[in-house]
């Protein structure tokens, strides 16, 4: 098996990347994983872990993903900054490079108001961009915050998000420029319904030649029911959903409202193929991973590469 | 400003029950400005746990005073002719005040009657808002004068986060998003390529270094 | 009057309120052979907290506040800053397990004004109506 990041060499190899996203049971149990690992082989190049979203407890990330990198995928380890500072950070930076695994998402986490344990601390001592930074550091340098040396620098394709979504809106493109500049290989975005609103961010992306610098990946979710595209819509800070859409999932009967959803997702997907700049999608079916495998596949995008 | 707000009173009865002699201690620095300790606050408790100590029929004794200052031992001595009257002080100064007190009359307990809850300004009459976590290194200067330390609710020096919309924070519609603020002030001012530079891991010793932090100024010493 | 029956009202009063002048005062006081305790104010947007409280746990069953009718205050705000407190100071009373009824509020109305003799009748009814204080009993 070749321990290098697979994502980094779709990328690298010029093809349109697939990635899809894995949240880790509430519970210890490895078969949820694995379960997830069986629904998504074959059909993404890599998988997100996502790291206690929405500030709920959920098994690590780290050890979810080394579970999928044992199960022959490509996980994508998701960090936040909400829960450890720059010690905890680093430490597990490295120990996820010794357990094979080769690809980080730097994020700063939803707060943890928001989730069962909001009575914690929350410890934000290093922000997303500086994280990015910290861990570029580590992997290209060789050193860790203070310059102390490492005796075997990481090994990670890294990554951070971005949301063309929120505000304000000049000044998204201008944090997207400071995340690649502080060492993000690629990025993955915010759940896109408004294209109308991305594409014109992109249009700045690729003025500001971002897009030549890093690889951008488009996020898209499918929606189960209009229910979920309104609570989105109104609960969900920094998400853009046209009432179009929303009208066009009331617009079906109940028992076909999934399958508009994923219809509204294919669609997405190829539109956002025809985005010059683009490099990628990725696919956040929260708690439905079954469905990622008939999405790809509808958008064309399956077979994926495989190497050697 | 130190603000803070008084307990309820349920639990401030709780602390004070095993007492008969109580002194109610207000202070007429920060809490007196933030209407949770100063001298009219004090006579309005002291007032309120005498009606209910009455309407129990419990025979104590309350009584009141506001120091000036309650964290500044020049003041806290005032204290030395009228203490030994009372078998407990219960404070309203914030958590400095009570501190300074229960070291200066280390025989006689001293009850906490407020939260203390930030250094913040008094934005309108009855509205008061945190604006500094005393960072012990103050980078106001780069972000327009307004700290995303203690007003962006992920203390982010690169905001804003994903989830600022509309100039609210992703926490709460009701919370401003400092990021909006700053981009919005820097906008002002012809400097927002400021906020091009990736600004720095902030050094956290100048906060907690290690036990609590103490100025010491030999200019400023007899 | 009888041990049982006996109430103390403290009364305080904006000078705004018709036929409230010092005469009136003594008059009422006497009358009311010292159950009611007459406190002029300038304007009741004055009044604190601790005024109420204090009258409550010296002596008096129930305090009563009389504003200058709704519109009329002299200092524009009095009436509504006096409704505000009242309302603090009925939380606290309320914190330590005392009616907020002991606390009682009259707005003056500007097209039927009301002498302050009238009003204390109607406050002494009221207060009348409820057991005498626990904090004095
Ligand atoms: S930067 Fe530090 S010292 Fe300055 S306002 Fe913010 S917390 Fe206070
Ligand atoms: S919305 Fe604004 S204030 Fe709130 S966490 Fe994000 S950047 Fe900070």
């Amino acid at each position: 098996m070749n321990n290098s990041s697979k994502l980094k060499r779709v990328l690298e190899g010029g093809g349109f990347a697939v990635t899809a996203e894995c949240g880790p049971p509430k519970g210890a149990n490895s078969d949820v994983v694995l379960k997830k690992a069986e629904m998504l082989r074959n059909k993404v190049d890599a998988v997100n872990v996502t790291d206690n979203q929405t500030a709920i407890v959920r098994m690590s990330s780290i050890a979810a993903c080394s579970l999928l990198k044992t199960a022959g995928l490509d996980p994508v380890l998701q960090m936040v900054v909400r829960d450890r500072n720059r010690i905890a950070l680093q430490s597990d930076i490295l120990g996820a490079s010794a357990l094979g695994i080769r690809n980080v998402l730097c994020l700063s986490g939803d707060h943890h108001i928001f989730g069962n344990q909001p009575q914690a601390m929350g410890v934000f001592d290093l922000d997303s961009i500086q994280f990015v930074q910290v861990v570029k550091m580590m992997r290209d340098e060789g050193k860790i915050l203070g310059g102390d040396d490492l005796s075997q620098p990481p090994d990670l394709f890294i990554g951070a998000a971005a949301n063309p979504f929120a505000d304000p809106f000049d000044f998204r493109v201008i944090r997207l420029a400071k995340k690649i500049r502080a060492g993000a290989d690629f990025i993955q975005t915010q759940c896109i319904y408004n294209l109308y609103r991305f594409e014109r961010w992109m249009g700045m992306a690729r003025d500001m030649g971002l897009t030549d610098k890093a690889y951008i990946l488009g996020g898209v979710t499918p929606l189960k029911s209009p229910g979920m595209a309104k609570y989105m819509k109104t609960k969900v800070s920094g998400m853009d959903i046209p009432d179009e859409l929303i009208k066009r999932m009331e617009g079906v009967p109940k028992d076909k409202q999934r399958e508009e959803g994923i219809n509204i997702c294919v669609e997405t997907i190829q539109r956002l193929r025809e985005v010059p700049g683009i490099k990628g999608v990725h696919i956040m079916a929260i708690e439905w991973e079954e469905v990622v495998g008939e999405i790809a596949e509808r958008a064309g995008l399956l077979p994926r590469p495989v190497f050697g | 400003m130190i603000t803070g707000e008084q307990k309820p009173i349920d639990e401030i009865r709780e602390m004070i029950a095993p007492y008969k002699r109580i002194l109610v201690l207000g202070c007429a620095s920060c809490v007196a400005e933030c209407a949770a300790g100063g001298e009219k606050e004090t006579a309005m408790l002291a007032s309120t746990l005498r009606i209910a100590a009455k309407m129990k029929g419990e025979d104590v004794l309350i009584e009141e005073k506001t120091l000036d200052r309650q964290c500044v031992r020049d003041f806290v001595i005032l204290l030395d002719d009228i203490i030994e009257k009372y078998d407990a002080v219960l404070s309203l100064g914030c958590g400095a005040g009570v501190q300074a007190v229960a070291e200066m009359f280390t025989e006689v307990p001293i009850i906490p009657a407020i939260n203390t809850e930030f250094l913040g300004e008094t934005r309108d009459q009855g509205y008061w808002l945190e604006s500094c976590l005393g960072c012990g290194d103050c980078m106001l200067h780069h972000f327009g004068g307004i700290c995303p330390v203690a007003r962006c609710s992920k203390q982010l020096f690169n905001g804003p986060c994903g989830g600022a919309m509309d100039g609210r924070c992703e926490i709460n519609p009701d919370v401003e998003c400092a990021w909006h603020l700053i981009v919005d002030r820097l906008t002002k001012f012809g400097a927002l390529d400021r906020l091009e530079n990736i600004y720095p891991p902030k050094d956290w010793s100048k906060k907690q270094g290690g036990g609590p932090r103490k100025i010491v100024r030999e200019d400023q010493q007899k | 009057m009888t041990g049982e029956q006996k109430r103390t009202l403290a009364l305080y009063y904006c000078q705004n309120v018709p036929a409230s002048g010092e005469r009136e005062r003594q008059d009422l006081e006497e009358k009311y052979g010292g159950n009611i305790r007459l406190f002029p104010v300038p304007c009741s947007g004055r009044l604190e907290p601790i005024h109420l409280l204090l009258a409550l746990e010296e002596f008096a069953d129930v305090v009563y506040i009389i504003t200058c009718p709704e519109g009329t205050c002299r200092y524009s705000e009095g009436n509504k800053r006096a409704k505000k407190r009242v309302e603090m100071t009925r939380t606290i009373i309320a914190s330590i397990g005392l009616e907020v009824e002991r606390i009682g509020m009259i707005i003056g109305s500007k097209e039927n004004p009301i002498s302050l003799a009238d009003h204390a009748r109607a406050a002494m009814e009221r207060t009348l109506r409820l057991p005498p204080s626990p904090v004095h009993n």
